[in-house]
């Protein structure tokens, strides 16, 4: 695009038109900013000094008709186009591989309304979720929804990865706090799903939208579910010998009442996270469980994770380390705190039903840990159903052990994340939990739906029919 | 560009950290990726690594206002404060400040306030002259209120004078070098000016600072650069509000429902968040809006919207929109230059009134 200057021009000229002069840029410091996300690769480029690959423009509009603008001017002309929310993403989701167009979503930050009679906040995808926090906590209310990047990522962000909070177990994924969105399609057309999430009139075009990381269309509106504020929420630490105990211990509490949260951490992770954060200077696996809602239910949920968990021989901690695990529940995620350049590291979250999950954790800590003995593997499990949870185990390997060849570095971690993924597949596993597919995991992503994944395709080839929509992202 | 080591892992724990980016007010006002925290570690990562130019950033340094949100909320330290303002400073010594920012230095230096103001308005001409005479006070109103809200130094003086205050104001007042902070950082230039104001003010017992941005510099980045300082310095509202207490003003409730905007400056840097509170208190019903005390955000800077109008306006609108949302009818201010910039919004919701404007009704 660069190369062809007047076209460049003629096409800079449409989209000013399209979002007004001062929303779209062509500026280095604009480029930049939009070619490096959360995305260890993106990271590790830029701090080698090398640059990621850059979209032409950068475009912002203001809502969902600026959008529709835009999009018929990309369609046009053939032009990528990546959706940015604030750039939390780990999977290489937001990085514009194709240059073309960064459409950033962030000037789509308006909260239209806080209706509490129908319990939900209508606002722009662009909304960093913290400020629709702060308005549900304004009339009293609350999301429920967070996640350790509750500051840092916008609401289209959490919509278009699948993401999910620590609060989950009780109130669900992102996917379940949606009432109603608005979506601008690839050719254009401005869209609204069905105005109750539930419904037999055919299949959820919310669901369809939801964690398509913005290969289908543009997220640009949607409402958010709100409740009430627990009347109290308590905690309570355990520390469980083994994790088998605290799988068999919280399959059985999960038939019984849902926590809102769940946190097991493995042995590995006990000993270094956990003690360095929360101050649990002992062997074993530490469990977290909070429970919240109506104070007399909330005493009986009490009576009932007490029994349960005695019985598989959880030793009570009691409520200090609960506490202070929500008090520095984002403190993981600062730096110094979170693994960071030079370390090569990644998370490899996948869920299972209660049958696979823990064979699979076993799996791919041997699969890591024999092939790339450098790495260290450490686990929790943080979002639990009555079928199953998630694990969320990390590799790290110390700067030493990582090339300084930037080529070097992307092919160790490749390496390492398809040993991890592959391994969770052939037990059952799932590619992904709650932070999307992105760039990272696309390849894999027809190894998990083999055939089933002509379904995506067709919807995709469908509405997208010139692939302009986040190419290269989600297998697509 | 030749950055300090302290600055450099500063910026480099910064670049890809997003922790901070509810609090930032620019970056949450334009939406523009650039305006966060880790955006600008992120440029500047790559300045030091020979990867862009220090053209290709310096604008986006000039975006921040400096107000340490991010510094706040960061449970680690890190301090995109401190390595913007160095990032400033070598820009200055390397000659490579874009122009807009060299002009408004320029006149720091020629005329002691960055708008190139060599004249005071006539009625605060008026007002200054009437405490020409030497006392133990002294009232610095600061380059906002003198050079572009007269009117706002003018009720400054009447407030005190309504307590029967005896205080001097001078009419040549030296700049107390905040401007040059702000623009340059801890540059030669800008210690000469502090210490030549530091001088003037040993001169008196009380010096009271009207303008938060003089307060900090005063209380604060003098103490950091070895400026020193025996007058005893305290700000407009402290000072108000213990004339509040010993009953020299006398206090008039309203039932008008106002928040109080509270200047970073004064509540961050200088932990004062009650004295302002009560003297509000005192003629309103005060509420409180979201990001209060400590964890305030940014309503504008008089100095950058000499630069980028537009953004501070998009910055002091959505702090009125924050006062709106909890229903109130006024927001209050302590900070002259914000009083200036939140009056700019074109909006009828919520009414602006400064400290003054509530006691002298």
């Amino acid at each position: 695009m660069q190369g062809n200057m007047f076209l460049h021009a003629m096409i800079l000229t449409e989209l000013e038109d399209a979002v007004g002069k001062e929303n779209c840029s062509t500026r280095e410091i604009d480029k930049i900013t939009h070619s490096v996300d959360y995305y260890w690769l993106s990271r590790m480029w830029a701090d080698r000094g090398e640059k990621m690959p850059q979209a032409d423009f950068i475009v912002a509009p203001k809502d969902a008709q600026e959008t529709s603008k835009v999009l018929k001017i990309a369609n046009y002309y053939k032009i990528p186009v990546t959706t940015w929310g604030a750039g939390g993403g780990t999977q290489g989701g937001a990085i514009p591989v194709c240059g073309g167009i960064i459409l950033d979503t962030k000037r789509m930050n308006r909260i239209y309304e806080v209706n509490t009679e129908g319990m939900y906040i209508e606002c722009g995808t662009g909304a960093i979720y913290k400020h629709i926090e702060w308005a549900a906590n304004e009339v009293g209310k609350s999301t429920m929804h967070f996640p350790s990047s509750l500051t840092c990522s916008t609401v289209g962000g959490f919509l278009a990865h699948r993401g999910i909070g620590v609060c989950s177990t009780k109130y669900g994924k992102i996917d379940d706090m949606v009432l109603q969105m608005e979506v601008v399609l690839p050719n254009g057309d401005i869209i609204n799903t069905c105005s109750a999430p539930k419904h037999a009139a055919g299949p959820d075009l919310n669901q369809i939208f939801i964690g398509s990381e913005g290969t289908l269309g543009v997220i640009t509106k949607a409402q958010i579910r709100i409740y009430d504020q627990p009347e109290e929420r308590r905690f309570r630490g355990f520390l469980f010998q083994d994790m088998h105990g605290a799988f068999q211990a919280s399959r059985e509490l999960l038939q019984k009442f849902k926590p809102s949260v769940m946190r097991l951490y493995d042995e590995a992770e006990t000993a270094s996270l956990i003690k360095k954060i929360v101050g649990v200077e002992r062997k074993g696996a530490f469990m977290n469980i909070a429970y919240e809602g109506v104070k007399e239910m909330v005493e009986v949920e009490e009576k009932i994770l007490l029994e349960t968990f005695k019985k598989y021989g959880a030793e009570d901690l009691g409520s200090e380390y609960g506490e202070k695990w929500w008090e520095e529940k984002i403190t993981f995620f600062y730096p110094g705190h979170m693994m960071d350049i030079p370390q090569m590291f990644g998370t490899m979250d996948t869920i299972a039903p209660y049958g696979k999950i823990e064979e699979i954790y076993w799996a791919m800590k041997e699969a890591i840990e024999t092939n790339f003995p450098q790495a260290k593997f450490i686990a929790h499990f943080s979002h639990w159903y009555e079928w199953g949870a998630m694990v969320y185990d990390r590799f790290i390997i110390e700067g030493k052990d990582v090339p300084q060849d930037p080529v070097e570095a992307l092919r160790l971690h490749q390496a390492v994340w398809s040993c991890g993924v592959r391994a969770a597949l052939a037990h059952g596993g799932v590619v992904n939990d709650h932070h999307g597919v992105g760039i990272k995991l696309g390849r894999l992503m027809k190894e998990q739906y083999g055939p089933a994944m002509q379904v995506f395709e067709g919807i995709k080839k469908t509405l997208d029919p010139n692939g302009i929509m986040n190419p290269f992202k989600l297998g697509l | 560009m030749i950055m300090s080591q302290k600055s450099k892992e500063h910026i480099d724990a910064c670049r890809f950290c997003w922790m901070c980016h509810h609090i930032c007010p620019v970056g949450n006002a334009t939406g523009q990726e650039r305006n966060t925290a880790r955006a600008r570690a992120l440029g500047l990562s790559l300045v030091n690594r020979d990867t862009l130019q220090v053209e290709d950033v310096i604008d986006n340094v000039y975006e921040c206002c400096l107000c340490g949100g991010c510094v706040g909320v960061c449970i680690t330290g890190w301090d995109p404060v401190m390595f913007t303002k160095e990032a400033r400073l070598q820009a200055a010594l390397e000659d490579k400040l874009p122009a807009y920012i060299n002009a408004l230095v320029d006149n720091c230096l020629d005329t002691g306030n960055a708008y190139g103001v060599t004249e005071l308005d006539g009625e605060l001409q008026a007002a200054v002259a009437a405490h020409a005479a030497p006392t133990d006070t002294l009232l610095v109103l600061g380059v906002d209120a003198r050079c572009k809200v007269p009117a706002q130094a003018v009720k400054a003086i009447r407030v005190l004078e309504k307590a029967g205050v005896s205080f001097t104001v001078l009419a040549n007042e030296p700049a107390t070098g905040w401007q040059m902070d702000f623009l340059v950082g801890a540059a030669e230039e800008t210690k000469q000016q502090m210490a030549a104001a530091a001088q003037v003010m040993n001169g008196y017992k009380t010096v009271v600072l009207y303008d938060p941005n003089d307060a900090k510099c005063v209380k604060q980045t003098y103490h950091e650069y070895g400026v020193e300082t025996t007058a005893k310095a305290t700000t407009f509202t402290a000072f108000v509000a213990a004339l509040l207490a010993e009953g020299k003003l006398e206090a008039a409730r309203s039932d008008r429902a106002v928040v109080y905007q509270d200047p970073y400056q004064l509540a961050r840097d200088l932990s004062e968040t009650e004295e302002p509170r009560e003297i509000i208190a005192s003629y309103a019903v005060l509420g409180e809006m979201l990001c209060n005390r400590k964890e305030t955000i940014a309503a504008g800077n008089l100095l950058m919207a000499e630069y980028i109008p537009q953004v501070m306006e998009q910055v002091a609108a959505r702090r009125l929109f924050n006062a709106e949302s909890v229903g109130a009818d006024t927001l209050v201010t302590a900070c002259v230059g914000e009083y200036a910039v939140l009056k700019a919004v074109p909006q009828d919701k919520v009414a602006v009134l400064s400290i003054e404007d509530l006691i002298l009704g």
